[in-house]
């Protein structure tokens, strides 16, 4: 008996072990760093929207000796210091991983929690969200990839140009951060040379406030709270005075608005036109293609913003955009198209571990934060790897955040000029869910090449690790049994491309970098 | 070999769809010192309709979820007190509309082993351990087509038993069940309305309980019952979203069990239906099993009762 005792006691054990186990999942992620150079000339760095960083102005601060400010670090020292609390603090060093950064991943957040596609109704018609009523049944928006590779654009677009007129002013005026004035003041994150006005924390807060409420109507509260945070927690760290806050905040949201304003009239608002789908299709049968896509799903579900290849682009223009369009596929019942459906007949019967795990890291389907978004956070985490400052972050992340839209514009158009139709419409079933769009090429193909270009010049050491997760993320939607190879390695053909154009701009943007 | 439960369901709290079947980790039989069991079953759990939190509704694009299982057990009489149960299923997924793949592979093994307490008068109280432990490197997250969690988990469960000499006889037992952490193959996911930037994820542990009432005599079982489960928080099923092994997934059933063994060879069939749930398919299932006993003699309860 005395072996049944220890198995039994081990049995025991293991339960404890199990039963005990923590729930929590630790999310907190990165921590402060200082940046590797204050980039002290990015005022000088070409905007995207604004004519120039002159196009707003920020006042003159009071000087370091003006009774004004003195008591402002009087305050930050002797009224706000002693009564930073416990949530201050973990306020302080979540925010302390930056706001470029913070920011892009709240925005990620609220793309996962609007990622998921409206339900049909009692009459078997799939409701458009209302976006002045986003917190009905469907939510708006429904942040699909196009959406989110679009609202993760303005973001970064307005962080980057807010931010390069911030520094113009930080390096005109020269205000000192408090704990330089004053060397009493005690930083609760790592001291640096940047000047402190305007905040650039507040800023980035402003600028990604003013976009993100615009893009996730239904969130004004959870923004208003994150927006309160981000400026209080460089005050609770003491390293801004309030009057840094007020003037950063300012320029954030005038820069943003601006940036909106282009957002307004992008062609958005006519993506989802599905009156132009009849015309579509009968286009893309006169270009060959017999068989055209048709929605798998029961009820049919309209196809997802067949207009979003008419949306304004960045880093290209509108001939480009058709220039660069890859060529027709293979139609159906060609050799080609026979072989591209046999690889993924013979997947579905005998699909790897390792196949499915690729097709399930890169899906970032329904309730995810998309693909688009998926490169935003290999970029940002690259970038604090990297030690980047605030200004450079947001170059980066425009770079990225560009190309990204394009590669969605672009990859759109092709979709809808030649309509073809999806392996399930052959027969085929899927293990990451099927997408309610036609086929070729493949948006992750495309998402993926052109973020993966961006990056490895960003990043020219990891050029090969970025490209190598691009090939992977195109595998994945063969393996996850929704694209033919066709529509991935020609969606990587095109999405280089794309991407060239943003390092072009990146070249050209005097950084230097 | 007796009482099938919902016992790998409960330990897995999937998405309400597998329908296994293991002795007795809930039941207050026991084999005799020296006798073994083994059990070959063939069960099949299906749903069309489920609870999108609290919304009930049905899915076009999925049709009806079935899965399929074949079970393998075995429960060995350590002593008259002392019972070890162990099982593995093999399950298989499918919908009946829609293009989402069906899933299939070996799942969990389980261990249980189940002690004898306090036996007086007809009235008993026992108490099972039992963990679980997946066997297969199957998918957890392509609910609802996983075949179960992928979770280490250890079950408590204490048995309460009365049998009648009339062969009549009441069972209520309760357990808890404690489940690991579980790895993805994604690096972020969503729940609770975060995103969480890691492919740990944490899901509930549970709660389950049920009441039994039945006859119990000359090799002959019939019960009748109603099982309760629940996880202990979670979130909940977005709005048109698909499952996720976080969510709070809990529910009712009620069914039935007969079993007729009346000599080295036995069969059993089990039959239940979920009542009310949350985060679940509304479920009907059924399995059917052949029994062979090695050293066979009437169930020791039983016999205790007879005396």
């Amino acid at each position: 008996m005395k072996s049944t005792y220890s198995i039994y006691s081990s049995i025991f054990l293991i339960a404890l072990l199990i039963l005990s186990c923590d729930k929590v999942i630790d999310n907190a992620g990165v921590v402060s760093y200082i940046p590797v150079s204050v980039d002290a000339k990015a005022g000088t760095w070409k905007p995207y929207l604004l004519t120039s960083v002159n196009d707003i102005t920020v006042s003159e601060p009071k000087s370091s000796t003006d009774p004004v400010y003195l008591k402002e670090i009087d305050s930050l020292k002797n009224y706000i210091a002693p009564r930073v609390s416990p949530e201050n603090l973990q306020a302080v060093a979540y925010w302390g991983a930056g706001a470029v950064y913070r920011w892009n991943e709240i925005a990620r957040e609220l793309a996962a929690r609007y990622n998921l596609p409206p339900a049909s109704n009692a009459e078997g018609k799939y409701p458009v969200p209302d976006a002045a009523n986003p917190l009905a049944d469907p939510k708006f928006p429904f942040a699909n990839p196009p959406y989110t590779a679009r609202a993760l654009a303005y973001l970064s677009v307005a962080q980057y140009d807010a931010l390069i007129t911030a520094w113009n002013y930080k390096f005109k005026f020269n205000r000192l951060s408090p704990y330089k004035n004053d060397p009493s003041v005690k930083p609760l994150l790592s001291a640096t040379d940047l000047p402190s006005y305007p905040s650039e924390a507040a800023v980035v807060a402003g600028a990604s406030y003013t976009v993100l409420i615009a893009m996730f109507p239904g969130e004004i509260p959870y923004l208003d709270s994150k927006l309160a945070e981000c400026k209080n927690a460089s005050v609770w760290a003491a390293m801004n005075v309030p009057s840094d806050i007020t003037a950063g905040d300012a320029l954030g949201k005038a820069v943003a608005a601006k940036v909106m304003a282009r957002a307004k009239t992008d062609g958005m608002s006519a993506a989802n036109n599905q009156a132009l789908t009849a015309g579509l299709i009968e286009a893309a049968k006169g270009r060959g293609i017999i068989n055209t896509w048709l929605s798998q799903e029961t009820p049919a579900r309209p196809p997802m913003l067949p207009n979003y290849g008419a949306v304004a682009t960045w880093n290209f223009d509108k001939a480009t955009l058709v220039a660069i369009r890859p060529p027709i596929p293979f139609v159906v019942e060609t050799p080609e198209f026979n072989k591209d459906i046999n690889e993924l007949k013979d997947i579905q019967k005998n699909q790897t571990r390792e196949q499915a795990r690729i097709a399930n890291y890169w899906a970032d389907g329904a309730g995810s934060y998309t693909p688009p978004a998926h490169w935003h956070r290999i970029a940002a985490d690259a970038g604090v790897k990297a030690k980047y400052s605030e200004v450079r972050m947001a170059r980066m992340l425009a770079l990225v955040g560009t190309a990204e839209m394009d590669a969605g514009i672009a990859c759109w158009e092709t979709k809808y000029y030649y309509y073809t139709p999806r392996p399930q419409q052959f027969g085929l079933k899927t293990s990451v869910g099927l997408p309610n769009f036609p086929s070729y090429t493949s948006g992750h193909s495309t998402f993926s090449s052109a973020g993966a270009s961006v990056l490895g010049y960003i990043f020219p050491d990891q050029a090969s690790t970025f490209t190598a997760y691009a090939q992977e993320a195109s595998n994945s939607r063969v393996y996850g049994l929704i694209h033919y190879r066709v529509d991935c390695e020609m969606g990587l053909v095109h999405g280089k491309k794309i991407g060239e154009y943003a390092i072009q701009r990146g070249k050209n943007d005097g950084s230097g970098l | 070999m007796k009482n099938f439960s919902l016992f790998i369901l409960l330990t897995s709290c999937i998405f309400r769809t597998v329908q296994a079947l293991a002795q007795a980790p809930n039941d207050a039989i026991y084999m005799k010192s020296g006798t073994l069991c083994i059990l070959g079953a063939y069960g099949q759990s299906s749903w069309r309709e489920y609870w999108e939190n609290e919304l009930k509704r049905e899915n076009l694009n999925i049709g009806t979820n079935t899965t399929t299982s074949y079970m393998m057990m075995v429960a060995v009489g350590l002593s008259s007190k002392l019972n070890l149960i162990a099982g593995l299923p093999y399950i298989q997924t499918h919908n009946s509309a829609g293009n989402l793949l069906g899933q299939k592979g070996f799942q969990d093994f389980s261990v249980t082993l189940k002690y004898k307490i306090y036996h007086h008068n007809g009235v008993s109280l026992s108490a099972s351990l039992g963990a679980s432990v997946p066997v297969s490197n199957y998918v957890p997250d392509f609910l609802p087509m996983s075949i179960g969690m992928h979770s280490l988990s250890a079950t408590g469960r204490i048995i309460f038993n009365y049998q009648h000499k009339t062969g009549l006889y009441l069972t209520l037992h309760g357990g808890y069940t404690g489940r690991s952490d579980i790895t993805v193959d994604r690096d972020a996911y969503q729940a609770y309305d975060h995103v969480y930037n890691t492919r740990t994820v944490a899901i509930p542990n549970t709660t389950d309980g049920a009441i039994q009432i039945g006859y119990l005599k000359h090799g002959i079982q019939a019960t009748v019952f109603i099982e309760k489960f629940d996880c202990l928080g979670g979130d909940n099923i977005r709005r048109n979203d698909m499952p996720f092994p976080t969510n709070d997934m809990n529910g009712t059933d009620i069914g039935g069990y007969l079993k007729y063994q009346p000599s080295h060879f036995g069969v059993n069939f089990r039959y239940a239906y979920v009542t009310q749930g949350h985060n679940i398919g509304q479920a009907t299932s059924f399995s059917a099993g052949i029994l062979y006993q090695f050293g066979f003699k009437a169930m020791h309860q039983a016999e205790t009762e007879n005396k």
